[in-house]
């Protein structure tokens, strides 16, 4: 997994993954990884072939501590696969998070 | 070459054994991913399975109990030309499978598994066995989908005999398990036939533990039952008569509890035994064998104890099992519904004997009461008698001692019931007896205390008493009273209402009674109320009295000389029932009116007209004719 902050952006990628293993420690090394003054984060989902409700409770984790820690911060998905985008859609999550395709 | 496939249908079976672990459930889900995406499933339905797989690893190895943490959870993949079908086996102790759930909210961190695993599965059973579940998921397979039948790729001989093997072991087990829950039903529905229907409570109970030690393999039984209003265990029923110990006092709740029974009774849960490690003078259980073990069950209907049954086994053996636990539980239960069930009963065959003697009482002091009364020319006699119960303490008389004297009773006995009623009608008695004995109301009402003090003060009663002797030709009365309520003179005039107090202690209070009577005249027109102090003490729903001011101005408003006695008495009768406005009656009433019915005779001769009297002790007199009378001004 790779983070990256430039300026007020916290982009997150190369993410095998969002599995019970590990969402936990996916979500703490974002979440340690915020800076102060955060106005976007953006997750790179392009090469993430697999995610669990585990993972979808990672991703809520940080659209909540996003929305409440840090000011109104923008969370964006990136590039999802059709498989993974049709989950956030059957369980909804996609009214919660930004979903972009570049 | 043993086949277990079907020979249209072969399908190809991938099955994976991990330790119950989150990462090893990921690492399953994974493994069966590749073996599905090498039998040319999508990615669509590869990425489904996989989820499937791996929501229901998780959920294996998250609800596991501790036993069932040792256990391996299994998960297989079957490839069908049709559909793929997942199969994870958990240990857990098992759920109730909900019906279709909707989409949790998207704000919510967990419990989306169920979910998903609904969505995306064209079909999802859940089996729950005992200690072991399985939960089957079905996914229908497209025309696109390659499907590789399973004489490309030839199952092993060696694994076809492990996997029937293994099937043959599972389904060993699952008839095992029918062939328990199946006698375990017909003990059940045996025992359901029989409830609300059988009285015989022992033979129930008998036949219920016999088929419990029979389906549970046990070797003994112990049922206690906590007898109606005692804090006591009872043996009830037992496997051997050496079982039948002494009764189990059940102390207090925070008492430390010296046996088995006692403490599953008062914890309310179940507790184990082990005759091994009891003190056997403290312990009931342990005449059932020096190394029996078992366990203690309450009997509860709903928050009610009705008692405990103990069973178990002889010899240090496996223990139950869950699923003997489960029947040991319900039959129990079911002990408890029949137990609570026909003590219910008999109360209600109780409750109705008590309901038919008290209404018998009532008829029998209904028919002691004087009806129809006395009658004397110019004169008229009315009395009234409610009871606050079936029975009462309150009771009224007139005895006629000749054509033109009487005496007139009125009596409470203390408090209410059948004790009350009892001693009503011995007073009663008792004064019907020593009526013509003497006309002096204080010399009879000491006679009376004599007779009753000793029955009286043996059981801490009294008995108020008025006691009116009336000469209706000399116009005069002598009246006492033994601490009863005055009695009211009625006259016309200026002041038509008076009291005549009279003083005197109770019967039944002291062994010799002190007790004055007082010489009245009779007015002319005249009458007399005499009443018992459930008149004046009546209550209505705010709590105010009657009263004697308010009962005393009522018959100056009312009280017409000469006059009709019974519309008088009726309309008594409705002012005080008017005056309750629908409160209860708190005590018993009773009141008796002499009103003079028309003009006063002077000396003519009256003669008395008594009616048919069965319970009467007097002589039977002719009956009067009325006789033209001039009415006073």
């Amino acid at each position: 997994m790779k983070i990256e902050h430039d300026g007020q952006k916290l982009s997150i990628s190369e993410i095998p993954e969002l599995s019970t293993v590990n969402s936990a420690l996916f979500r703490d090394e974002v979440q340690a990884a915020m800076p102060p003054l955060l106005g976007m984060i953006e997750i790179d989902l392009s090469q993430t072939r697999f995610v669990d409700s585990c993972g979808l409770g990672a991703l809520f984790s940080l659209y909540k501590a996003a929305g409440n820690g840090h000011g109104k911060v923008a969370l964006r998905l990136l590039n999802p696969t059709p498989q993974v985008q049709q989950l956030f859609e059957l369980t909804q999550m996609h009214q919660l998070f930004e979903i972009a395709q570049r | 070459m043993i086949n277990y496939f079907s020979p249209v249908d072969r399908a190809l079976t991938s099955r994976v054994a991990f330790r119950c672990d989150l990462t090893e459930a990921r690492a399953a889900a994974r493994t069966l991913r590749n073996f599905l995406a090498a039998q040319g499933l999508d990615e669509e339905s590869l990425f489904a399975c996989e989820l499937c797989l791996a929501e229901a690893g998780n959920n294996a190895v998250e609800y596991a109990d501790a036993a069932g943490r040792d256990k391996p959870v299994v998960a297989e993949v079957s490839c069908h030309a049709s559909q793929t079908e997942l199969r994870v086996t958990d240990h857990t102790p098992g759920f109730e499978w909900p019906g279709r759930l909707a989409a949790p909210a998207p704000d919510r961190v967990r419990g989306r598994g169920l979910f998903i695993i609904q969505s995306l599965m064209d079909d999802v059973r859940y089996f729950s066995g005992a200690g072991e579940n399985i939960l089957l998921m079905r996914k229908k397979r497209t025309q696109q989908q390659q499907h590789r039948p399973g004489g490309d790729a030839p199952v092993k001989i060696e694994e076809a005999h492990r996997q029937l093997t293994e099937c043959q072991q599972t389904i060993g087990n699952m008839a095992r398990e029918l062939c328990f829950r199946s006698e375990s039903l017909s003990a059940i529905f045996r025992c359901c036939a029989e409830l609300g229907q059988t009285s015989d409570l022992e033979g129930f109970g008998q036949r219920l533990l016999g088929d419990l030690l029979h389906l549970t393999s046990a070797d003994w039984f112990v049922l206690r039952l906590i007898p109606p209003k005692r804090l006591q265990l009872v043996v009830f029923a037992a496997s051997a008569p050496a079982l039948r110990g002494h009764p189990l006092a059940l102390p207090p709740m925070d008492s430390p509890a010296p046996s088995a029974e006692v403490s599953a009774a008062l914890t309310r849960g179940e507790v184990p035994f082990d005759a091994r490690r009891a003190q056997p003078a403290a312990e009931p259980l342990c005449m059932a064998g020096p190394d029996s073990t078992g366990l203690v069950h309450p009997l509860l209907f709903g928050e009610t104890l009705v008692g405990t049954l103990a069973i178990g086994q002889h010899g240090a053996g496996p223990g139950f099992s869950k699923l003997q636990l489960e029947v040991i539980r319900t039959f129990a239960e079911f002990l408890a519904i029949q137990i609570a069930g026909t003590r219910h009963q008999e109360e209600q065959v109780q409750n109705r004997l008590v309901a038919h003697e008290l209404e018998i009482g009532r008829s029998i002091q209904r028919a002691l009461l004087p009806a129809p009364l006395p009658q004397f020319a110019g004169f008229e006699l009315a009395g009234h008698w409610e009871s606050a119960r079936q029975v009462g303490g309150d009771f009224y008389d007139a005895l006629p001692l000749s054509d033109h004297s009487l005496l007139l009773v009125v009596a409470d006995v203390m408090g209410k019931g059948i004790p009350a009623a009892m001693f009503a009608s011995i007073t009663r008695s008792l004064v019907r007896a020593l009526a013509r004995q003497s006309q002096q109301p204080a010399e009879l009402l000491g006679r009376l205390n004599k007779l009753l003090y000793a029955e009286l003060s043996a059981v801490g009663m009294f008995i108020t008493a008025q006691l009116v002797f009336v000469d209706l030709s000399r116009r005069e009365l002598i009246a006492a009273s033994a601490g009863h309520c005055p009695l009211l003179l009625l006259s016309t005039g200026s002041d038509p209402v008076r009291t005549l107090h009279t003083t005197g202690t109770p019967l039944g209070i002291l062994p010799d009674m002190v007790c004055r009577q007082q010489t009245a005249p009779l007015a002319r027109p005249g009458g007399l109320l005499l009443y018992t102090d459930g008149l004046t003490e009546a209550l209505n729903s705010a709590g105010e009295r009657f009263g004697q001011k308010r009962l005393m101005e009522w018959l100056r408003r009312h009280c017409r000389l000469p006059g009709r006695t019974d519309q008088l008495r009726d309309q008594l009768a409705a002012e005080l029932t008017g005056f309750r406005a629908g409160a209860p009656l708190r005590d018993d009433q009773a009141f008796l009116l002499l009103t003079e019915t028309s003009a006063p005779v002077g000396a003519r001769r009256r003669r008395v007209r008594r009616a048919k009297n069965p319970n009467s002790t007097f002589p039977r007199q002719r009956v009067a004719r009325p006789e033209p009378v001039s009415v006073p001004v």
